[in-house]
């Protein structure tokens, strides 16, 4: 889920307040797709992911480009402008009614060392495992990669050797899109859709992003667990009401312990 | 340009004249409602309720004070979702907007700072959307609710335990942070208390979460015999399907404040929502007459056709509300704020909701009758006697075909 939101920020330094509001389409995307076709949800990803990444495309290379690299107020203000705007298209057209992505095995579970696993969770945490590996082989391994961490790291130089930096912001920012539309397609099955998910999950992702480092897919994924484990602990012991107290909290402190991270410029 | 201009200023001209002409024979009700934000789910009962009711009542003629006819008219706002947002809309709906009377918003929170307004202003606020028993313990003079108090929804429901077989003993009490679940729990504590039972889980979660993974498990190490659960909506669905998921179970039985009655909520569901307990306080019954609407099931059937969903006991409510505004008026005999209010607090009267009269502090008082999901369906179960039969104990979800 947050994956998409570091991407985007490290690279092209937009923290994308619309993240959110891109998850809650993929999740439409993955249920549509479901309920229309018969589907399976999992098997619908890549489309809902390959439909994202041609949105996020477009977003980028026609609206985001013309503020990329500006001051960060412009950066914020435009996607929360995108939030609201993708907010209320989504109740015209999807409604209020809140929907679910509910396969046969949606439910399903096994017992394990007397432990009762969901299926469905485990399997959106290998899905975001795999997510994070294949993010992880693009940017360090493929010459798409490099060309993305080149353009983060040094612009000037990266223009020298003949990177289309617009084309390449558009591709990062569609790769974003895609990796919140799987994010979405996965929220759906284990909670619920609604055209306003997308503010609480844009925070969670932010916090998650911020703790896990832009660096590294799987310090994302690692900065994922350690958030959820801290609010089951905190709603454990010292009650539901406090899990986001923790994770807000959580955020406290890791930027005070270590500032170092955040200092890493785009 | 300049022709434009006049055009323009004839147009002012016109629109300024013409709405006093109208306005010495509309009343006019202002609300501000949910239409869009989280709640607006739920929110377009009482938008639809109210347009509904104003419609049936203006076609039968309207409203008659000394002889003349007045017809019904409503300003309804937005108020996304946003407390803050739907305060500033009623002190604009009443200062600016010059509405006669106050229709109320949804959901407790919401009509607990609403009704400020109304009090300070002195217009009669009649609501059916908020339950909490905190707006009404203020001593407000101005403000009157159709929805029964939210210490008691699990009156008819505890009342029930005694006589259903097994009898449940331990409860785990699940409920949110907010105004009307805090009053939920409150009421529930003490009526759990007075029938003897014991509370095995206590847990309050905060408002809008979607995760209960933690507090189903002090569920299932606790084994208790029942979940009584206290939220919103997308919350009990979440609660469900994670119920599903985790196969945590009561041994007997498990019910929710809100969800079980609204279609949405079985729509998403499917299958998972059988056998889940739930209340109301209205059913579309043909033996609640009404003056407009005949009944209960023809409002519920006109709803229908004209909204394309089902109405559940929000939009009767609501419908209720202005009903009351209705009534109160004829008996007042006079717009004025003042004489309604005294009208409205004197009022007895059959409507499609229910017999309505409101209490010394504001509030209706209604039975919620219990109900269950079976099969898809919404069956009666309890009010103070058995109506239909439970399926009862609830079968654990691995158990299930």
């Amino acid at each position: 889920m947050a994956l998409g939101m570091a991407l985007v920020w490290g690279v092209l330094n937009i923290v994308n307040l619309a993240h959110g509001a891109l998850i809650m389409l993929g999740g439409y995307v993955v249920y549509y797709i479901f309920v229309d076709t018969g589907f399976d949800p999992f098997a619908a990803l890549p489309i809902a992911m390959m439909a994202m990444f041609a949105f996020g495309y477009l977003l980028q290379r026609y609206l985001l480009n013309l503020i990329v690299r500006s001051a960060l107020l412009n950066t914020l203000l435009i996607t929360f402008g995108l939030d609201v705007v993708i907010t209320y298209l989504a109740q015209l057209l999807f409604s209020a009614d809140f929907r679910t992505i509910n396969p046969g095995y949606a439910g399903a579970n096994f017992g394990l060392f007397g432990l009762t696993v969901p299926s469905v969770r485990l399997a959106a945490f290998v899905v975001a495992i795999g997510l994070a590996g294949a993010l992880w082989l693009l940017l360090n391994r493929l010459p798409l990669g490099r060309a993305i961490r080149a353009t983060s790291q040094n612009l000037v130089a990266a223009r020298l050797y003949g990177v289309d930096p617009r084309g390449l912001y558009a591709i990062t920012f569609g790769i974003g899109a895609a990796l919140a539309g799987a994010a979405g397609g996965l929220y759906g099955m284990i909670a619920n859709l609604t055209p306003y998910i997308g503010a609480s999950l844009t925070a969670k992702s932010f916090v998650i992003a911020i703790i896990g480092g832009l660096a590294n897919p799987f310090n994302v994924i690692l900065g994922g667990i350690v958030v959820g484990i801290a609010e089951s602990l905190a709603a454990l012991y010292i009650g539901a009401t406090y899990s986001d107290v923790i994770s807000f909290g959580l955020l406290v402190l890791v930027l005070v312990v270590r500032p170092a991270r955040m200092v890493r410029a785009a | 340009m300049k022709y434009a201009g006049a055009a323009l200023a004839a147009a002012a001209i016109l629109a300024v004249s013409g709405a006093p002409v109208r306005a010495e024979d509309v009343i006019t009700l202002g609300a501000s409602v949910q239409l869009t934000g989280s709640s607006a789910n739920i929110g377009r009962y009482y938008r639809d309720a109210y347009n509904l009711t104003l419609d049936k009542i203006n076609a039968a003629g309207g409203i008659k004070i000394g002889g003349k006819s007045y017809r019904l008219a409503l300003k309804l706002l937005d108020n996304q979702s946003d407390v803050n947002l739907s305060i500033r809309q009623y002190v604009q709906l009443i200062s600016s907007d010059k509405v006669n009377f106050l229709l109320g918003p949804f959901a407790s929170n919401f009509a607990l700072s609403d009704s400020s307004v109304a009090e300070k202003y002195q217009i009669p606020m009649v609501q059916g959307g908020g339950a909490s028993t905190q707006i009404y313990s203020r001593h407000y003079r101005y403000i009157f609710g159709t929805l029964p108090s939210a210490d008691d929804y699990y009156a008819s429901t505890v009342d029930m335990f005694g006589k259903l077989d097994p009898k449940p003993r331990t409860v785990a009490l699940v409920a949110a942070d907010d105004s009307f679940d805090v009053s939920v729990a409150n009421g529930t504590r003490k009526l759990l208390q007075a029938a003897g039972m014991k509370i095995a889980v206590d847990e309050t979660y905060r408002e809008g979460s979607s995760d209960f993974s933690s507090t189903l498990a002090q569920i299932k190490a606790a084994n208790v015999d029942a979940i009584l659960w206290s939220g919103h909506e997308t919350e009990a669905l979440n609660f469900i399907r994670q119920m599903k998921s985790l196969n945590a179970n009561p041994k007997d039985y498990y019910g929710f404040t809100v969800g079980v009655p609204t279609e949405d909520f079985r729509k998403a569901l499917g299958k998972d929502a059988d056998y889940a307990f739930g209340m109301t306080s209205w059913l579309p019954s043909e033996s609640l007459k009404d003056r407009w609407f005949g009944d209960a099931a023809a409002f519920a059937a006109a709803y229908r056709a004209k909204y394309g969903y089902d109405p559940d006991y929000h939009a009767a409510s609501g419908a209720a509300d202005v009903e009351t505004f209705a009534i109160a008026l004829e008996k007042a005999g006079a717009l004025d704020p003042k004489r309604v209010r005294d009208a409205i607090a004197g009022i007895s009267f059959d409507s499609l909701y229910a017999h309505i009269k409101y209490g010394e502090n504001g509030q209706i008082v209604l039975p919620q009758i219990v109900i269950q999901i079976q099969n898809g369906k919404l069956v009666p179960i309890y009010t103070d006697k058995f109506i239909n039969k439970p399926q009862y104990p609830i079968p654990a979800w691995d158990k299930r075909g």
